[in-house]
């Protein structure tokens, strides 16, 4: 692989704060049991509000894999879920953390062959142990059915509750964003659902759910979105004053992290940074000349290569479906006094569980707002559910806005499925595409 | 209805392989229309009783061009075929789409149908999958009579109870035929091969269904039981949504294999449950969706109450079979999430299992034979050091 001499990707300051702050969320979870909490395990959704204000610790599935993968300590994970049997293309978050089941399973009865004990014990006595698992997947049956499996791997011991929620298909003949009869009726089913997920909750923990420490955690929450938001747009500037991936790094905080005053200063401080930086014309790749959106997941084992990689080309990657189309992006719709309902509609409204109609209608409207001259596809190995759409979208992006496109290989949290040659020729084409329709304008 | 100077079987066999040709044929015969309906737990009786004939998309032999364009390489073949079939106008014979299940896969290619057949109906009414909450009944029936109301409009006539019963009188009938062929060969009669029994349970996803029966029934009164040979008893497994290839199931025979049982979509699967036929219609329908992943559980469900892998020991179990082949649609996800649990249990039991991954294209079936002939050999020899009787 070649290697990057300069670094023209500007990332801002504060992401690098926002990372002390994952690493102390994330030990605290790995004492949680000698702190006598209880811990879920889930996956999907934003869950962790609810699980905030019932007191328990939480372990978002995806988000730990992600976090194993961007350090590059989810080898032996993965060799773990191998020896067990998971085949090489199935979604790597799933056979990270299903990896994570067996050991934590094995550690102390059994050696797992090819995974040596330093590497098991590192990680098994790391990721406690769930008291139970909530399954929050919409659109990809994967994310369901994972859950399943590690309630099948720790020896159907544990508790599960699966949250059953619509795939946005968009069928009734008004079915759109926001509106239409689809939505009312596939929010309604959701409230419902998590109302009994409060039950489930409730029983778990022997206490009644505190609904008030609910509808503070979802104002905290509201506020921290609406910052992100606000300092997202300020991007709209060329040239713009963060990118993509100042975005990506900020995940983390705005899908899992404790709901609290931290994670509202936290937007706060890179609202602010954004707007001094946008203030002073400081831009977040050096020569901005092009401006990219990505669609895809993120490639968690790439992310600071990936960065460096598009700016060396001065291609400033402004938004995507990743993160822009995620994560509480409609603030106006949470009520802190009535918090189902906003929790529900954000559920419905993640983008892996949206049917072309919207995804199309979205992609427009942010290539539109962000002055955007392409699309860089991530081509995830693992991940269809985000993945399906992309020929659909690159065919609108070519022949309906005239923004061409190129697709790069890549996985969510398998390196072995990155080819950084193909990411170079076809990114350098897509750029020398772009250089000619200016040429000829 | 169509009188056939061909044998049943033929008939059958030309509707399984050129389902288009049938519906146009029948569309042309009847005035009728139909619709597309897709694997695998589409309730086809409700189309029926609106008059519809629903017929559920097969994997076709083209090779995919256009197809690949619209779905990433690493969706599964059916998948990445289906948009095949709707980019190339394959699709054209039928008048509307609809579809019930939520595998990512086939509603990425459910996506791409609806977009380039713009102007047809297209329904996806997702059933509830996870099966075993307290709830799972009422949102299952939520969407069942979603299903109804959806197809009584589309087809502009009124599916009263009288008719959903009647149409799924017919498709119990139909299916109760198709069982009694699947019990007979677990008792040891071979009179169709592996590759027949698929053209029946195949061509009966496409044909109408009262043809189909009378079919089913010229058949079984046409033929006679005939006793197993001493090949090596296979219980298939897996295989999702679309038929595996008829020539692969001719290597297990010609490599000294004989299929006794499978759990294959277009096998005991799609034929294992009835609706009932007393009350409800619609309360039978929900009741057959929840009872059909009890008997055969479905890795595209969830249900922590019920385990594949339990049905799969009890099935070899009772149709004796000695090995187990694992036929794996390549990128099947649901399928790759839960083969860890069927190997862990076969092994546990000592049964030997062979793990088969299958493509829409370029299936390298000379080294499949070599592997499967290994393992006959194998299970052969343990016969003989273990004098298991051989039928
Ligand atoms: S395939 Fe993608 S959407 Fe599905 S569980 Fe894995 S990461 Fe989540
Ligand atoms: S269940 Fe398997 S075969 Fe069926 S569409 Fe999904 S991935 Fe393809």
């Amino acid at each position: 692989m070649a290697s990057l001499l300069e670094d023209k990707s500007n990332r801002l300051r504060m992401t690098g704060r926002g990372g002390e702050l994952v690493g102390a969320y994330w030990d605290e979870l790995f004492t949680a049991r000698e702190r006598g909490a209880q811990v879920v395990w889930y996956n999907g959704h934003a869950l962790n509000p609810l699980f905030q204000a019932a007191g328990i610790s939480w372990c978002h599935g995806e988000a730990f894999s992600a976090r194993l993968a961007a350090q590059h300590l989810e080898g032996p994970a993965q060799l773990a879920g191998e020896e067990y049997g998971y085949v090489n293309e199935l979604c790597s978050y799933s056979r990270t953390h299903l990896g994570c089941a067996v050991l934590t399973n094995d550690f102390g009865e059994s050696e797992t062959g090819i995974v040596d004990t330093v590497d098991q014990r590192e990680l098994a006595s790391r990721l406690p142990e769930p008291d139970f698992f909530v399954n929050g997947y919409q659109g990809c049956s994967t994310g369901q059915q994972w859950d399943q499996m590690s309630y099948r791997i720790l020896g159907k011991k544990v508790p599960i509750f699966t949250l059953s929620l619509p795939y946005m298909f968009g069928s009734k003949p008004d079915a759109g964003y926001l509106v239409g009869e689809e939505w009312e009726t596939a929010t309604d089913y959701v409230v419902d659902q998590l109302e009994k997920l409060i039950e489930f909750l409730e029983v778990q923990t022997g206490r009644p759910f505190d609904h008030d420490k609910l509808g503070e955690i979802m104002s905290y929450i509201k506020a921290a979105s609406q910052l992100r938001r606000e300092a997202m747009a300020l991007c709209m500037a060329k040239p713009a004053p963060a990118t993509y991936w100042d975005w990506v790094a900020s995940i983390a905080h705005i899908n899992f992290m404790p709901a609290e005053q931290r994670l509202i200063d936290y937007f706060q401080g890179v609202k602010d940074e954004v707007a001094d930086r946008l203030a002073s014309g400081v831009a977040g790749v050096a020569d901005e000349r092009y401006r990219l959106y990505f669609d895809g997941i993120m490639n968690w084992n790439k992310l600071g290569w990936l960065a460096r990689k598009f700016a060396d080309a001065d291609a400033a990657v402004i938004c995507g479906r990743y993160t822009h189309q995620n994560f509480w992006q409609e603030p106006q719709l949470i009520d802190p006094e009535n918090p189902l309902r906003g929790l529900a509609q954000h559920y419905l409204l993640c983008s892996n569980s949206q049917g072309f109609k919207t995804l199309k209608q979205a992609m427009t409207k942010d290539c539109d707002d962000y002055g955007i001259d392409g699309v860089i596809f991530h081509a995830s190995r693992t991940c269809r559910a985000y993945t399906n759409h992309q020929h659909l979208l690159a065919r609108v992006a070519e022949n309906q806005l005239g923004i061409p496109t190129a697709f790069f290989e890549g996985d969510i949290a398998d390196a072995a499925f990155y080819k950084d040659e193909i990411l170079e020729t076809r990114l350098a084409a897509l750029l020398e595409t772009i250089d000619a329709k200016r040429a000829r304008n | 209805m169509e009188h056939t100077a061909v044998s049943p079987l033929a008939a059958m066999s030309r509707a399984a392989e050129d389902p288009t040709g049938y519906v146009e044929q029948w569309k042309a015969r009847t005035g009728g229309r139909a619709i597309a309906a897709f694997p695998m737990n589409f309730p086809a009786e409700i189309a029926h009783a609106a008059g519809l004939l629903p017929v559920i998309v097969q994997e076709d032999r083209n090779p995919i061009t256009l197809g690949n364009n619209l779905l990433s390489e690493f969706n599964c073949g059916y998948s990445r075929n289906l948009a095949d079939q709707a980019a190339t106008g394959r699709l054209d014979a039928y008048d509307g789409f609809f579809m019930a299940d939520h595998c990512i896969q086939l509603i990425g290619a459910a996506d791409v149908i609806r977009e380039l057949t713009a102007g047809r109906r297209f329904y996806f009414g997702q059933l509830i999958s996870s099966m075993n909450d307290p709830w799972t009944t009422d949102q299952a029936r939520l969407t069942m009579t979603d299903f109804v109301d959806e197809l009584s409009s589309f087809a502009g006539v009124q599916i009263t109870d009288e008719r959903l019963r009647e149409s799924i009188k017919t498709y119990n009938r139909g299916r109760r035929l198709l069982r009694a062929l699947y019990e007979q060969r677990r008792s040891g009669d071979s009179r169709f091969t592996s590759g027949e029994l698929q053209t029946m349970v195949k061509s009966s996803m496409v044909m109408q269904r009262e043809e189909h029966n009378a079919l089913l029934e010229e058949l079984v009164a046409q033929s006679s039981a005939a006793p197993r040979d001493d090949r090596v008893r296979v219980h298939l497994s897996g295989h999702f949504c679309h038929a595996p290839k008829p020539e692969l199931l001719e290597v297990i025979e010609e490599s000294g294999g004989i299929v006794v049982d499978d759990d294959l979509f277009h096998g005991a699967r799609y034929i294992s449950t009835d609706a009932d036929e007393s009350g409800s219609p619609v309360d039978a329908l929900v009741g057959q969706y929840l009872d059909r992943n009890v008997n055969i559980p479905c890795p595209t469900r969830a249900q922590s109450d019920v385990d594949w892998d339990t049905y799969l020991l009890n099935a070899v179990h009772s149709s004796g079979a000695e090995v187990v082949i694992s036929l794996l649609v390549k990128y099947c996800e649901p399928h790759m999430l839960y083969l860890p649990e069927l190997r862990k249990a076969l092994e546990a039991k000592g049964i030997p299992h062979l793990l088969l991954e299958t493509e829409h294209e370029g299936m390298p079936l000379e080294t499949m034979r070599t592997r499967i002939e290994a393992m006959f050999e194998q299970a052969k020899r343990s016969r003989t050091l273990t004098r298991v009787p051989t039928a």
